[in-house]
């Protein structure tokens, strides 16, 4: 049964935001007997109210508070960004958590440490995740149907002389699993998955967490501070209704999991006598170090009909160029992704006007597309603060979001895009467009984790440097972006960070 | 609250909403009470065919988004005034009636504004309404929502034929 909980109940831990990070963490802990109210800003859906048409749905659930600069692809939404995400979920490489080992300091504007969390001690939590989200191809679990588009891409990297490719690493349910049907391919899963086959929190770990009698989610319920005692201990959470009535929830401890852009703002704008930068932010680390990742799309118009726009968005993955090969001029590696895009994404992305564009949205059936995903080193000015006199509908400052790609992720992206090229041209392409896909929906850094306090806002648990009983559970935590997709490493660090919340709370050291 | 120089900063915008629907910024012109003329429409609708140039696409098609769009646009005042600025520039582009010269020297001077603001504002609009447009999808062949049809699991997703035989 779903619980209330009193305002002034300073048992509970506040989690702030239900996707990835903010679902996971409150609902091991909810598994735990820990109880555990969930604060986000968005609206409850359900799935009849999720129809098969992106901008339709964006419009509902994609978040559009005003912000300023780079754009995020993020949702304001009960199950957050993993309503729309398309579900792929590589681990990281054992490289991959030793960034500045491996690549050493790229120049003087980058900003590389290595996590203090190795592979080896995150692959138990992996397991755990990649079970609980259903990831094809893993844990017994059948791999991905291969759907025309990816079949394209896997013949054509074939041709061009690759070999690691595979249609599995998705969490979406290639047959029927945890209550949860299998895939129908309906596609365009940006729009939110209609059927709940791709694992997304709205109908996993959110009514998992209601049956266990230890969590209340609330709704609509915008946290704009966090407050603290004198011992550097916070205290509860302030967030806003539906109605734009303040509350204080009281909090044992508190877990922030936003998405880059909310857990920035709210940390920044809970400075006080103690914090004057922000809480938990003594190192200036708040907000800096915001990386998405190399990311780019090719788009090419084959010779026949390929129907993009059937089945799953995406469906596997070409792993050949993800390793560490200084030799190609830039460090760290990249992944190549079968995508699919509706007409209006397809012509947003190739951009301009007139027959430049239309020679591809005139062939949309012949269209062959995928994504790039790969290593984007931090650098402090890549940054997200608060603008010092814009207010949002809900009077808080607004996000100003610095983004600019290092010229290692441009190096990257040609090296991608030629071989996207080399890819789709084996097969008889006639026509090739690869550019850059400023979309925003891998989002990392801006709290991360670091062996130095100096460097980082959070400890090897995601636990606040400055502040023993404050916890960053999203994306903000990774300490380097590696190549692949985050949310599977969100999950996986949610987890093992529940356990340990559990854990310091058995030892009443929370 | 963190310092925030922003004139100190690479401010580098990359606010280009590739994945979602790109909604006209109303309130980023300063205001006036300009409302745009409905001369202006044919010059929307020969627009919309010059931005997008489907040949075998109808006529009707490119009359309906334009249509759809000069409404929404005439409805803000600052909206209406980019549609008055763009005329004003194609006008002075050909020095005289935009709409009398031939295409190719059209498409000049579409070329000679398309860095300027009112222009991306009024692409990124005409395009959001032509390719989400159904009649624009039937033409590309796009069936859009497969909800309601129980998704292409039975219905073509792996249907590809014509792939070589590799290892």
């Amino acid at each position: 049964m779903a619980k209330q909980y009193a305002l002034d109940d300073d048992s509970v831990v506040v989690v702030i935001g239900s996707g990835a990070g903010g679902g996971t963490v409150a609902n091991e802990l909810a598994q735990k007997g820990i109880d555990v109210v969930c604060l986000e800003a968005g609206s409850r859906l359900t799935l009849a109210d999720v129809e098969n048409n992106p901008p339709l749905m964006d419009a509902r659930m994609g978040w559009h508070d005003k912000r300023i600069g780079a754009y995020l692809w993020v949702c304001k939404t009960v199950g957050g960004t993993t309503m729309r995400w398309s579900a792929v979920t590589p681990r990281l490489q054992e490289h991959e958590f030793r960034a500045l080992t491996t690549y050493g300091q790229i120049d003087a504007g980058t900003s590389l440490i290595d996590w203090p969390v190795t592979l080896d001690e995150l692959a138990p939590y992996y397991d755990i995740a990649e079970s609980k989200m259903g990831v094809s191809g893993t844990h017994g679990i059948p791999p991905s149907e291969e759907t025309n588009n990816f079949k394209v891409l896997k013949v054509g990297a074939k041709l061009a002389g690759y070999k690691q490719i595979t249609s599995a690493r998705m969490a979406i349910n290639p047959v029927a699993r945890d209550g949860r049907p299998d895939c129908q391919q309906i596609s365009f899963c940006n729009a939110g998955c209609a059927i709940g086959a791709k694992w997304s929190t709205l109908y996993t770990e959110i009514p998992k967490a209601e049956r266990t009698g230890h969590f209340e989610l609330r709704a609509n319920s915008m946290a704009v501070r966090i407050n603290h005692d004198k011992t550097r201990k916070v205290t509860g959470v302030v967030y806003r209704d539906q109605s734009g009535e303040l509350h204080e929830q009281k909090a044992r401890a508190v877990c922030v999991a936003g998405n880059v852009a909310e857990t920035s703002r709210i940390l920044l704008n809970s400075d006080s006598a103690l914090f004057p930068q922000g809480l938990a932010n003594s190192s200036g680390q708040v907000g800096r170090n915001y990386m998405r990742h190399t990311f780019g799309v090719a788009i090419a118009v084959m010779p026949k009909p390929v129907n993009m726009y059937r089945g799953a968005r995406q469906t596997g993955i070409l792993f050949d160029e993800q390793g560490h090969d200084p030799g190609r001029g830039f460090a760290g590696g990249y992944q190549l992704q079968s995508h699919g895009f509706d007409p209006l994404t397809t012509s947003n992305l190739i951009g301009g006007w007139g027959r430049g564009l239309t020679v591809f949205t005139d062939n949309y059936t012949n269209l062959a597309s995928l994504f790039i995903t790969g290593e984007d080193p931090p650098e402090a000015d890549n940054r997200i603060s608060l603008h010092p006199t814009e207010r949002d509908d809900n009077g808080l400052p607004v996000p100003v979001i610095e983004y600019r790609n290092h010229a290692n992720t441009d190096t990257m992206r040609d090296h991608a895009i030629a071989a996207s090229r080399r890819i789709y041209e084996s097969l008889g392409a006639t026509q090739f467009w690869g550019g850059d896909a400023p979309v925003g929906c891998h989002n990392m850094g801006v709290a991360r984790m670091s062996v130095d306090p100096k460097d980082g806002v959070t400890n090897r648990w995601g636990q606040a440097h400055d502040v023993p009983n404050l916890f960053v559970s999203d994306g903000s935590v990774f300490s380097s972006s590696g190549a692949g997709n985050p949310t599977l490493t969100i999950v996986a660090l949610a987890i093992r960070q529940a356990d340990h919340i559990a854990e310091r709370m058995s030892q009443k050291m929370l | 609250m963190t310092d925030t120089g922003l004139s100190r900063r690479r401010f580098i915008l990359t606010a280009i909403a590739a994945y979602s629907v790109v909604t006209v910024p109303f309130r980023w012109l300063p205001g006036t009470s300009a409302v745009a003329d409905t001369a202006v429409k044919p010059d929307l609708v020969r627009l919309t065919r010059l931005l997008f140039p489907h040949s075998g696409l109808a006529s009707d098609v490119y009359a309906d988004v334009a249509e759809t769009l000069f409404d929404s646009f005439v409805a803000h005042p600052e909206s209406a005034q980019l549609l008055d600025m763009a005329d004003t520039a194609l006008d002075a582009q050909v020095d005289g009636d935009w709409m009398d010269v031939d295409e190719d020297r059209q498409v000049a001077a579409l070329k000679g504004i398309e860095n300027e603001a009112f222009f991306a504002a009024i692409l990124a609009a005409l395009r959001g309404a032509f390719y989400n447009h159904p009649k624009v999808w039937a033409y590309l062949h796009y069936p859009g929502s497969s909800k309601e049809h129980g998704g292409y699991k039975h219905r073509g997703f792996d249907d590809i034929n014509w792939l070589p035989e590799v290892d």
